[in-house]
């Protein structure tokens, strides 16, 4: 770090940087809600299917988020766990509209849960319910139950119902999860 | 699905949806998923068979929710996706079977009915029934004509012919004015049905339909415009179907017919070149790589490779329900999915069981592909109508080593074999000092019991006590049993004739009782005559005089008319009245 960005960094002009890991199963929406999040002039239209993974960037208040955009893709899942070192906290995002593979959504989280570079670290976890607007979601507490969030114990997690196609609850979900990496700093 | 901690960390399979009450009763072969809508989530089609009678459906899920449902006009037999054409976006056509159409639905839509082209008809029949038009010949003789036809026509009659025949004299009249107008005709029926891609190996190329016909054929239809490609004629009925290569290279039909063989049919070939005789009804048919595996009736499971040599047999512990191929194409996985009586899924590749999964019911249909966006899952319908989705795990890895249970748990169990006291070893020592005085007196005993067994024998003959009779011309058999508490009891004889072919007559049946105590109605009668080995019960009453609670035996003696001394003899202890004596 060169003497200029110290500087800024007191001046509090250079915010803090984070690296967050955004997982899921595919098709639940986590292209779209980092491409909802990143400033306006860098959004793109379409979004395709991620191959492999991607990294994105974007700022809130007071934090400068770095995302790892995994692929969820059943061949690509394997790749999550070499970026857990990197990860000062974990987007998770759930098709709620997928009643069939909640089952393979939970496997997936447990699974993550249980890796050892996950598990003895307090980092914290925001789940986005997904696709709200779609007929036969399911309620964010209805995805929680049926996760088993409240198994959760040693780690800060909350859940937001999303729709990331118009950006509903995404702000909540940040803000609670840079409210969560400041209390982690101080 | 309740399972320990233990069990959960090392099942393969991730619950994923049960519905017992889908009310969905069908088998393998009306199920088929595919991506109907082209939009990348696969749908289930499942033809549900209903009562059987009535409530035919076509049924369309997507997730964990039915999305469309359509009536159908009749039992399906079978259920396919496949492409038809190579029109953009590639959403596959669904194929219904059901009599001697093929319903094909487009985007959920009927789009067209293919019917069998109709078999050729006995031309003497034909005539017959032409003279029945111009009112040439009566009922009966039209009955008596149609059944010469039936046992030496060498074309069997059609259906209504048939029918004709099962007709109660009165109802012919009727039955004739109704049909004679129409023309006659004789239809077959759709057995069973595949698809066999035309000339690409790719998933999503273009396939014809391969159709088992009740006529026992195999006809290969073209997509695009339904018309019979090829035909070969089978010695059976084909019930089972499995099909690989490509139409217009080269491919291989595997069918397994209700004769109990099973035929391999070529591209160049008009007649089946292998046959697998089994020893018992196929029940499922799947071919693995180049082998195929056959599950028969008698719960076993064999493979045979496509020449018909013999693999392997693996032995079952319950009946097989149905079977499937289950094909993890991403992971390299091939196995055969075996859906047991017991309510078990087993799981073999090659001949080892690598997984045995519990299920809530007896699963009737398997089906294994990508379902929504899975690619492995496994849907299950149940006997009791209910639908089972299964996800593999991500993680699952199937060993390779079979995982059933080595020796049985009962050779582990200690034998039952009992303990020795002192009093055994103290007998053991007395008998080695005394062995020769033990002998001796034993030798003894065993001489007088002989004799005094020699002599009530004797005696037993003289007077015929015995209730068996030792005669060798007249065997026959007695026994006495009492019913009621009295003081009126019911008394059956049973008697039998032993004898092999030899009937038994004039017969007689006396009572000797002590005339203070008991009253039989009927004391001297005559027996029916007895055929060799029925039992005829004899039924008399007593009644008890006494009021004292005495009891006393009754003798039933069995007689030949002419001599006086009895064939066989019963004695009946009669049991204390338990009633008031009838004064």
């Amino acid at each position: 770090m060169g003497l200029f960005d110290k500087l800024a960094g007191w001046l509090g002009l250079k915010k803090k940087e984070v690296h967050v890991l955004c997982l899921g199963l595919d098709n639940s929406g986590k292209t779209t809600i980092i491409n909802y999040l990143k400033p306006s002039n860098a959004q793109v239209q379409d979004i395709v299917p991620t191959i492999g993974f991607s990294i994105e960037n974007f700022k809130t208040s007071g934090l400068s988020f770095t995302v790892f955009d995994m692929s969820g893709q059943g061949r690509y899942r394997n790749l999550w766990e070499h970026y857990y070192k990197e990860g000062q906290a974990i987007i998770f995002v759930i098709d709620s509209s997928d009643k069939l593979r909640m089952v393979v959504a939970k496997e997936e989280l447990d699974t993550l849960l249980n890796h050892p570079d996950i598990k003895h670290r307090r980092i914290p976890i925001l789940f986005f319910a997904n696709k709200m607007d779609l007929r036969d979601a399911l309620s964010s507490v209805k995805v929680s139950q049926m996760l088993r969030l409240e198994n959760i114990k040693d780690k800060a997690w909350h859940i937001c119902a999303s729709d990331a196609i118009k950006g509903e609850g995404l702000q909540e979900g940040v803000d609670w999860l840079q409210d969560q990496i400041k209390a982690m700093k101080t | 699905m309740a399972e320990g901690g233990e069990n959960e960390a090392h099942a393969k399979w991730l619950d994923a949806h049960y519905d017992p009450v889908a009310n969905l009763f069908t088998f393998s072969s009306c199920v088929a998923l595919a991506d109907l809508q082209g939009d990348g989530e696969n749908k289930l089609v499942v033809g549900d068979l209903g009562t059987g009678l009535y409530n035919m459906k076509l049924k369309v899920y997507k997730g964990t929710s039915m999305v469309s449902e359509h009536t159908l006009i009749d039992l399906p037999t079978g259920v396919l996706a496949f492409l038809m054409d190579t029109n953009e976006p590639r959403t596959p056509a669904v194929a219904v079977a059901s009599g001697p159409y093929i319903y094909i639905y487009k985007n959920l839509r009927p789009y067209f009915k293919f019917t069998l082209p109709p078999l050729e008809v006995n031309s003497v029949e034909q005539d017959v029934w032409n003279q029945v038009k111009e009112d040439k010949i009566d009922p009966l003789t039209l009955k008596e004509m149609l059944e010469s036809l039936r046992d030496k026509g060498d074309v069997p009659l059609s259906v209504r012919s048939l029918r004709y025949l099962m007709l109660e004299p009165h109802e012919m009249e009727p039955f004739v004015n109704l049909h004679k107008l129409q023309p006659i005709k004789r239809q077959t029926v759709i057995a069973c049905m595949a698809t066999l891609n035309k000339n690409m190996v790719d998933e999503d190329a273009v396939s014809c339909l391969v159709i088992g016909t009740e006529n026992m054929e195999i006809c290969i239809l073209d997509p695009e415009a339904f018309t019979i490609q090829a035909k070969v004629n089978l010695p059976s009925v084909p019930v089972f179907l499995d099909v690989s290569g490509q139409f217009d290279v080269e491919f291989r039909i595997i069918v397994a017919c209700r004769n109990g063989n099973i035929y391999v049919i070529r591209r160049d070939l008009k007649r089946p070149r292998h046959c697998i005789e089994l020893n018992c009804q196929p029940v499922g048919l799947v071919r693995v790589n180049k082998n195929i595996v056959v599950g028969c009736g008698k719960e076993t499971l064999h493979s045979y490779t496509q020449k018909g040599k013999k693999l392997w047999t693996v032995y079952l512990p319950a009946p097989i329900m149905t079977m499937g191929l289950m094909d993890h194409k991403s992971r390299g996985l091939q196995a055969v999915l075996v859906a047991l009586g017991n309510s078990e899924i087993h799981l073999y590749r090659d001949k080892n069981l690598i997984n045995v999964t519990k299920t809530q019911d007896v699963v009737t249909s398997l089906c294994f592909g990508k379902y929504g966006r899975e690619d492995g899952t496994l849907i299950m319908t149940t006997k009791g109508g209910g639908l089972i989705i299964k996800i593999l795990k991500r993680t699952a890895i199937f060993e390779g080593k079979d995982t059933s249970p080595g020796p049985p748990l009962a050779q582990s169990i200690k034998l039952n074999v009992p303990k020795k006291t002192k009093l055994y070893v103290d007998q053991t020592l007395r008998e080695r000092e005394n062995a020769v005085a033990m002998h001796r007196t034993f030798q003894t005993d065993l001489c007088r019991l002989r004799l005094s067994a020699a002599r009530a024998y004797a005696k037993a003959l003289e007077t015929s006590l015995a209730p068996v009779s030792a005669d060798l011309a007249q065997p026959l058999k007695l026994n006495a049993t009492v019913q009621g508490i009295g003081p009126s009891f019911k008394l059956t004889l049973n008697v039998q004739n032993m004898s092999a072919t030899r009937p038994v007559i004039d017969l007689l049946i006396s009572f000797l009782y002590d005339e203070s105590l008991y009253s039989i109605k009927r004391s001297f009668f005559k027996v029916p005559m007895l055929v060799p080995g029925l039992i005829y019960p004899i039924e008399t009453f007593v009644q008890c005089l006494s009021d004292r609670g005495i009891s006393d035996t009754i003798k039933v003696f069995v007689l030949r008319v002419g001599t006086c001394s009895p064939l066989l003899t019963a004695h009946v202890n009669m049991p204390v009245s338990e009633g008031l004596a009838v004064g």
